[in-house]
């Protein structure tokens, strides 16, 4: 069988395919499309963080003109299955999640009617009119609160509010402790934050009651989990249900579950018989949509004379809000903290345990990092004290204790597998980019004039492409460890191919063309990428936890091999020369050597096409693969950042003087998009450590429920970034993918709370909360109130 | 009953009439009465840039203005902006730097940056990422749209200006 | 998150608006610029049963000078004011509280008088207009009344003008020739609304200092003129030790609130913080 040619595309910094209809206005977000007799709907959410519904009087809102139905958590109930997301982890309590309350509300802005109407302008009218009556409860507010006996119980089915207890735990860490040279203990706070997709959530449902089929467009990251799940929930057989997620303004986890608006549109459709479309506002964004890294950690780690690691040991609690989301449930962000916490270190003793805590706030989700911003913030916050108090440099510290190339593949003690990848590179990477000696003593040379100036330093690795050894969400049932891809070459020989994924930014039409393209020796100009639609592809789940490159650019290589073997042997017969003697480029195949003598791919799709007639004796007409990919264990990227910032005396304020990543993500496809997800990646970390914060008060109220309160970063609050990649082509995924995505957001916390703390260390302050607001820095240097 | 009222104005060049309630948002005019769907919706609070146009050629937010209130104008939106099939230099620069991920905040950035182009040809990087901090983007870091945006200054003319001007 | 129903006019002059006003009596609301009324009327916290919109009166919108004085029209935009080299000349404090207004494609709608009118306390213009002992002049059913700074802003979000009342012009006097000023303010993202916000103005006579003028924005319901630090100033000169006692004096002087972004102490702190910085530039940029 002959190679394709030398990869031309693969690594090339291809404008991106998509761009010109986003650039031009004529991208189709779910809320682009309006169909014929759509109605719009509007969800009546509770003002209460914990209440019974006594009754809901809802008939004025039906009488008002351009209404066509308002539906109740009873009704609802008539017509679908609350969610139950379920796992096969032992202390997991599986609860329910319905589409409309029943009974009572557990969070402010869980949605207890919806209207359906010929505008949202009346949509929103009719709300104004229905009256609910409610009895309210005590409200669950804070998680140290929420274990003591006697607490309000959320979810009386589960009996108190422990979701979910896990422990992992490897060697005798107590003992390891108890003889540390050195054990350094903190407590650290990670604030509750959220996702904020510039497109808000939106899902539009058509049902034809002729043929049963429904049809939803949802602004969702994971097309095929819907539509598997959707069957179950409204008892439509699956093949009658089509999800499509075609152009979405960013997900970064928080479009991969499941919500109850998707499931509510789609039960209204089927009771109206006409399209029912529902965009969501950012109001009901920050309330509803799901939040993240809410955890307090209390963590030791200790280290021998000489800096190594001996021992780690974390309790973590974490606010999963009130209900478990699907597919992932509640143990998503309390367990992968845990599961990440040891990082790229050599760890024998650990112990990291876990528990999910039930409050009344919005339900906890995967967002961009899931468990790690918090654990890497926590475990490098540890490494920085250690350094600071063995005298050590702290990059001396962590290339003591990352695993090294001879501990490859690499167990961790949480039981992940690590496959070779580049720690220590990164890191010498990084320093030599930053020029982190000199750094240092530029920011030491400021603090002596008078200047709280510091350098920050932190790596972490992430696992991506996870394949079926393992879940993506500890636990969780639904399978995640493959994609597929169909390559089709039409007679015209012109290239579709088709994946389960959905993009959503990540400029996936781009890079899996790059790949197809090589693969089949074909200009990128033919091919064309879809995906995002469960009518187009076959089975996959989606696009989360960094796996889409490595999974479907998998797929893709896998499909692309058995589509241009048989475009050589055709080639072969046409040519008649031997396949090994053929190889194919620029959309012809020619003989070695002999560049004149070539049929085109046309021709030998014209020929596959054509009938047997013109193909070699035995074979099959046509021109098209599909194909599944299966890393099983997965593989893991990795990265080094280092962060230079100052701290203003007087005011507070935080800014970042210098930001640098060192990352590997594997064989790259495209440096443009890998710097792009790197960018937008360290802008979300940033606004995690500096700026975002979601407050609740005591009784449950939000009280950042507009974008003047949730401060997402704007180009001025994120600083210019410069992007190194060590590439080290992954041993265990075809093509030699990492997957990426989520990195920047997992090192920024890290690196910048270090930073701070470098630059306060005269102070002894060392930053153990996030995200570090002026008034926070402002409480620990001068005090207060 | 508020009554309904008409609105007339150019959108992109072209003419239109439409019918609509006095309170229905300039933003949702476009879109749904006009089908220009190029204009996002990102808070209908005036925060994120997202439903940025051009008005009378200034940057305003279209959720935050009422459609009655554009009887009369003109108004440019991203829809508008391409030329005989050909990107416009702006468009063309975001393209080449990266300046777009998912493209939801596109249309709102373009129109924002035009304007700001407007008023200062040739800005410092700090100038630019004071510019486009008027519009929220959740995918890019800023870094490629202010290398696109720092790019197209120079293309539109305003680097030479600087360089003759020192 | 769409506007409630609600009656909608665009009078063509400000009679025809004052009487609309009156015929609702009190139900109706002013439509400015729309940039916070917007907002409020998206989210339905606000209803009125009508709007009156000032923007097809094209007499609202001018900057002229007149006997020391610039008059600005309540529907002057604050995009016109950043661009206006009246106001660049003659008020350059105004000028450079602009800019710190939002954004450009808010200014482009945003107006003067809607600033003032809306008055929320962390604002810049109502702090400037405090500043520059400004006044404004509201025309109501009885007929005009002018209304010093000090006797506009009442509390939060509330003004001494009657709801039957329209502002219809902003005056400020000049500053003085080589006055120097500044507007230094905190906010966690660039745009926003300050947390503190600190408006200087000083007049040097020699060492000496003729006037001085620190108002506040966001360190209470008000603007609040800080005069107490203002005399030590006049009294002790722009010394830096002067500066430092009106600095802590300033901090002393104001009783700000808490919110989610900053607590009343470090509001207090930032007021100090602020005042000094201000102090600072403001005697840099002045000449005499
Ligand atoms: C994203 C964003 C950021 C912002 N940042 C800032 C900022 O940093 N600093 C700042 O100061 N402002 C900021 N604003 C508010 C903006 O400056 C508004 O322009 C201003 O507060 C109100 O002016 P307007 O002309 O838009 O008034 P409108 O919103 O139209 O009206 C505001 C209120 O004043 C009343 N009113 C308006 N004009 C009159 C009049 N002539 N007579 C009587 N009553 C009147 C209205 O009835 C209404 O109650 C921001 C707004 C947005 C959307
Ligand atoms: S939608 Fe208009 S500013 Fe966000
Ligand atoms: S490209 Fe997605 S928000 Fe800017």
């Amino acid at each position: 069988m002959s190679a394709p040619a030398a990869p031309k595309l693969v690594g090339a910094r291809v404008p991106r395919l998509e761009d010109p209809r986003l650039l031009t206005g004529q991208g189709r977000y779910v809320d682009d499309h309006r169909p014929a007799r759509t109605l719009h709907a509007a969800f009546l959410r509770t003002p209460h963080a914990h209440a019974r519904i006594l009754r809901i009087d809802a008939e004025a809102a039906r009488a008002l003109p351009g209404v066509a139905a308002v539906l109740t958590g009873e009704d609802m109930a008539r017509d679908c299955k609350p969610v139950r997301a379920g796992s096969r982890m032992p202390a997991y309590k599986v609860t329910s999640f319905p589409a409309l309350a029943q009974g009572k509300v557990r969070y402010t802005g869980e949605a207890v009617a919806m209207v359906a109407a010929e505008s949202r302008y009346l949509a929103e009218d009719a709300l104004d009119c229905i009256v609910v009556e409610y009895e309210p409860l005590p409200a669950v507010a804070a998680m140290e609160a929420a274990l003591a006996p006697g607490a309000p119980v959320l979810h009386e089915e589960a009996g108190d509010n422990l979701l979910l207890a896990r422990e992992f735990a490897c060697g005798d860490v107590d003992g390891a402790l108890a003889g540390a040279h050195l054990v350094v203990r903190e407590r650290f706070r990670f604030h509750r934050h959220t996702a904020v997709c510039m497109e808000n959530r939106g899902a539009l449902a058509e049902y034809a009651s002729a043929t049963g089929t429904l049809t939803l467009r949802s602004s969702a990251q994971c097309p095929g989990i819907v539509r598997d799940v959707l069957a179950d929930l409204l008892d439509i057989p699956e093949h009658l249900i089509r999800v499509v997620a075609a152009d979405v303004g960013g997900g970064f986890g928080a479009k991969a579950s499941l919500y109850p608006e998707e499931i509510a549109v789609c039960v209204m459709a089927r009771r109206l018989g006409r399209p029912v479309k529902w965009i969501g506002d950012r109001r009901e964004d920050l309330l509803a949509t799901s939040h993240a890294w809410d955890e307090i950690v209390e963590a030791e780690l200790g280290v021998a004379a000489d800096g190594t690691i001996v021992g780690l040991r974390a309790e973590v609690m974490a606010d999963v809000g009130a209900y478990s989301i699907y597919p992932w449930t509640a143990a998503i962000e309390p367990v992968q903290t845990i599961s990440f916490l040891p990082g790229p270190y050599r760890i024998e003793h650990y112990r990291g345990r876990t528990r999910g805590i039930a409050t009344c706030k919005a339900p906890m989700g995967p967002y961009r990092g899931v468990g790690r911003p918090p654990a890497v913030f926590v475990m490098e916050g540890l490494l920085d004290r250690a350094a600071r108090r063995l005298g050590m440099d702290p990059t001396a510290l962590r290339l003591r204790n990352f695993i090294r190339a001879e501990d490859f593949p690499y167990k961790s003690p949480s039981g992940i597998v690590w496959d070779r990848s580049s720690f220590t590179e990164t890191m010498l990477r990084a320093r030599e980019a930053l020029g982190w000696e000199a750094a240092r003593a530029e920011a030491a040379r400021s603090r002596a004039a008078g200047r709280w100036v510091g350098v920050g330093v932190a790596s972490y690795v992430e696992l991506t492409g996870i394949g079926s050894a393992i879940a993506v969400s500890p636990g969780m049932p639904v399978p995640t460890g493959t994609e597929a891809a169909t390559i089709r070459v039409d007679p015209a020989g012109t290239v579709t191919a088709v994946f389960g994924i959905a993009s959503h930014g990540q400029g996936l039409e781009t890079t899996l063309a790059q790949v197809v393209a090589d693969e089949l020796g074909v200009p990128i100009e033919t091919v064309r990428v879809l995906h995002g639609d469960t009518a187009l592809s076959p089975y996959g789940t989606g696009t989360y936890a960094s796996r889409s490159t490595v999974l479907a650019g998998g797929a893709g290589i896998l499909a692309g091999r058995d589509v241009r073997e048989k475009t050589l042997r055709i080639a072969a017969h046409l040519l008649e020369a031997h396949p090994a003697d053929l190889v194919v480029q620029d959309g012809r195949v020619a003989v070695r050597g002999l560049p004149d003598r070539y049929v085109t791919v046309r021709d030998v799709a014209k020929a596959a096409y054509g009938g047997v007639r013109h193909l070699p004796r035995g074979m099959e007409p046509g021109l098209e693969a599909t194909r599944f990919y299966d890393p099983y264990y997965g593989t893991a990227s990795n990265a080094t950042h280092m962060a230079v910032v100052e701290v203003d005396r007087e005011t507070f304020h935080v800014r970042i003087l210098r930001y640098l990543v060192a990352e590997d993500c594997g064989r790259i496809i495209n440096p443009l998009v890998v710097d792009g997800q790197v960018h937008g990646g360290v802008a979300q970390g940033v606004g995690a450590a500096l700026l975002e914060e979601i407050v609740y008060d005591g009784e449950g109220q939000l009280l950042t429920g507009t974008l003047m309160d949730y401060l997402v970063p704007t180009a001025s609050e994120v600083p210019a970034m410069e992007v190194h990649h060590v590439e080290t082509p992954s041993p265990t995924t075809l093509g030699g993918f990492r997957g990426m995505g989520e990195g920047g957001t997992i090192g920024a916390p890290a690196v910048i709370a270090n930073a701070v703390s470098d630059a306060l260390a005269e102070l002894g302050i060392e930053v153990n909360e996030l995200p570090l607001s002026p008034e926070r820095l402002f409480r620990r240097i001068v005090g207060g109130s | 009953m508020a009554e309904m009222v008409t609105v007339r104005l150019k959108v992109n060049g072209v003419a239109h009439e439409g019918r609509c309630e006095p309170r229905k948002l300039l933003v949702d005019f476009l879109r749904e009465d006009l089908e220009l769907t190029g204009t996002h919706i990102g808070c209908e609070h005036g925060i994120c840039g997202a439903c940025t146009i051009l008005f009378n050629g200034e940057a305003a937010r279209s959720c935050i203005m009422l459609a009655v209130q554009a009887d009369g104008s003109e108004i440019l939106t991203v829809e508008g902006l391409m030329q005989n099939g050909t990107l416009h230099p702006l468009q063309e620069a975001f393209r080449e730097h990266h300046g777009l991920q998912c493209g939801f905040c596109t249309p709102g950035m373009l129109m924002t940056a035009l304007d700001f182009l407007k008023t200062n040809p040739s800005p410092t990087e700090a100038e630019v990422r004071e510019g486009i901090s008027a519009v929220l983007c959740r995918c890019t870091g800023y870094q490629g749209i202010v290398n696109a945006v720092r790019a197209a200054a120079r293309t539109l003319g305003g680097a030479a200006k600087v360089e003759s001007g020192t | 998150m769409k506007p409630p129903k609600f009656d909608y006019h665009a009078p063509r002059s400000v009679d025809e608006a004052l009487g609309l006003l009156q015929r609702y009596g009190g139900d109706a609301k002013v439509l400015a610029g729309g940039q916070s009324l917007m907002p409020l009327l998206n989210f339905r916290l606000s209803r009125p049963a009508a709007l009156v919109d000032l923007n097809r009166i094209p007499s609202l919108a001018y900057i002229t000078e007149q006997d020391g004085q610039v008059r600005l029209g309540a529907m002057t935009r604050q995009r016109t004011i950043e661009f206006s080299p009246v106001v660049k000349e003659r008020l350059p404090l105004l000028r450079e509280a602009t800019k710190l207004v939002g954004h450009l494609p808010i200014r482009t709608r945003g107006t003067i008088g809607g600033s003032l009118a809306h008055a929320d306390p962390s604002a810049e213009y109502p702090a400037v207009l405090t500043a520059l002992e400004g006044e404004v002049v509201a025309r109501g059913p009885k007929g005009e009344r002018v209304i010093k700074a000090k006797n506009l802003f009442r509390t939060y979000l509330t003004t001494s003008l009657e709801p039957d009342e329209i502002l219809v012009e902003v005056r400020m006097p000049a500053m003085p020739a080589g006055a120097g000023f500044a507007l230094e303010e905190f906010a966690r993202r660039h745009g926003d609304f300050a947390i503190i916000g600190i408006a200087a103005m000083v007049v040097r006579d020699g060492p000496r200092c003729r006037t001085a003028r620190l108002t506040t924005a966001g360190a209470g319901p008000v603007p609040l003129r800080l005069r107490a630090a203002e005399e030590i100033l006049e009294r002790d000169g722009l010394t830096d030790a002067a500066i430092e006692a009106a600095a802590r004096r300033a901090s002393e002087l104001v009783s700000p609130d808490a919110d989610i972004h900053a607590s009343a102490d470090y509001r207090r702190h930032l007021t100090g913080v602020l005042t000094k910085r201000a102090l600072k530039r403001a005697l840099g940029a002045a000449r005499g």
